[in-house]
């Protein structure tokens, strides 16, 4: 059952923040819900790009993801968490973490356990990338804001780590301060960032 | 577990986060069956039945395109696909194509989106019946150009599955 907490998103649209509800735990109905919706509005985004002639380089580099077929694979293991953020009825943000088998690279805490987040989202109409207009914005921010509470909570300090996508690497580095340990030849050669427990200090403050 | 995100906080980060891409994980699918703990084994259960459902995708795609006497090139066109990713649909085995492309012929054809994402192998069918019902579909297609009896069966019978779940 998905335990859940207030958060806010900022309406681009009347500048205002709005109350929106994360989901700790989501469950199958939900992340079905999502893709139903999802999934329809950024094929017809990319058919629009497609006519528009936009490169496909500059296509958002998650396109091909479906959050049904990452919940089938983690359903029931208890190491995988998956949050999403919904906001007017509908999710705008989805994030699947591990608390297991991952460790720093960072040279200070190297070897130390951390929360890997292994997939971010926000949804589609959100992004710069898909649409000229962005209809919500601090999505990632909440959910990692989420990762590192639920690193504090697992006892590992705040520590986190993931694999961004090209489009958002700066967002990564600047706008979170993590550390951008370089493109991993492990992981299609996406750039690993990381966050120790002082970076994640700042990050909440 | 609880989190507490203040307006002011979010206030704090406006300028970072507008218009900020965020996403992050691997370009890939299925890198999720590389990671520790994952059931290896049950990752290549049913990797048979799978790769008869790309069979069956594509041989729903070529049966339903002869039989309403269309080209392919004029299936892509009314579907609003490439030329080249129909081709690869109706002979290559094991191609797997874009989500965009499977649900422009979802709504061409008239058949539950999900069914043939399933069925195109770009999502994981929870019912097993949809891999049984198409190993015998794939099985009993032909290739000459006109369908024949058999084939017309064959196409009436899997169509009804595929819109009666």
């Amino acid at each position: 059952m998905s335990e859940k907490s207030v958060v806010y998103l900022k309406d681009r649209q009347s500048g205002q923040l709005v109350e929106a509800t994360l989901y700790d735990g989501m469950g199958r109905t939900e992340v079905e819900a999502a893709e139903a919706v999802w999934m329809p509005f950024l094929q017809e985004q990319l058919k629009l790009m497609k006519d528009r002639g936009v490169p496909k380089e500059q296509w958002p580099q998650h396109r091909h993801w479906d959050w049904r077929k990452k919940f089938n694979e983690i359903e029931g293991l208890l190491a995988y968490r998956m949050f999403g953020v919904e906001c007017v009825s509908q999710m705008q943000g989805l994030m699947l973490v591990t608390t297991a088998g991952k460790a720093c690279r960072i040279p200070s805490q190297k070897g130390m356990p951390l929360v890997y987040v292994h997939f971010l989202a926000a949804a589609p109409w959100n992004l710069p990338s898909i649409v000229k207009e962005p209809r919500f914005s601090h999505v990632g921010s909440v959910l990692i804001h989420t990762a590192i509470d639920l690193s504090m909570a697992e006892e590992v300090g705040g520590r986190i780590g993931l694999h961004s996508l090209p489009q958002a690497d700066s967002w990564y580095a600047s706008g979170c301060g993590m550390t951008d340990l370089g493109c991993d030849p492990a992981v299609q050669n996406l750039r690993y960032f990381e966050m120790t427990r002082e970076q994640a200090a700042e990050f909440l403050r | 577990m609880k989190t507490n995100i203040t307006k002011e906080w979010l206030k704090k980060r406006a300028a970072v986060d507008e218009m900020a891409e965020v996403s992050c994980g691997y370009l890939n699918l299925d890198m999720l069956g590389a990671e520790p703990g994952h059931d290896q084994a049950a990752a290549s259960r049913g990797s048979f039945e799978q790769d008869s459902s790309r069979v069956a995708f594509g041989k729903l795609i070529n049966l339903w395109r002869r039989k309403k006497g269309l080209r392919m090139e004029e299936l892509a066109i009314k579907a609003r696909i490439d030329l080249a990713e129909l081709i690869e649909i109706e002979k290559t085995i094991d191609f797997i194509p874009e989500p965009r492309t499977v649900y422009q012929l979802a709504q061409v054809l008239g058949l539950p989106n999900q069914r043939l994402l399933q069925l195109s192998g770009n999502t994981v069918a929870r019912d097993p019946s949809l891999g049984q019902e198409a190993v015998r579909f794939a099985a009993r297609s032909d290739s000459v150009q006109k369908l024949n009896k058999s084939e017309q069966q064959a196409l009436e019978e899997f169509v009804k599955f595929l819109s009666d779940k």
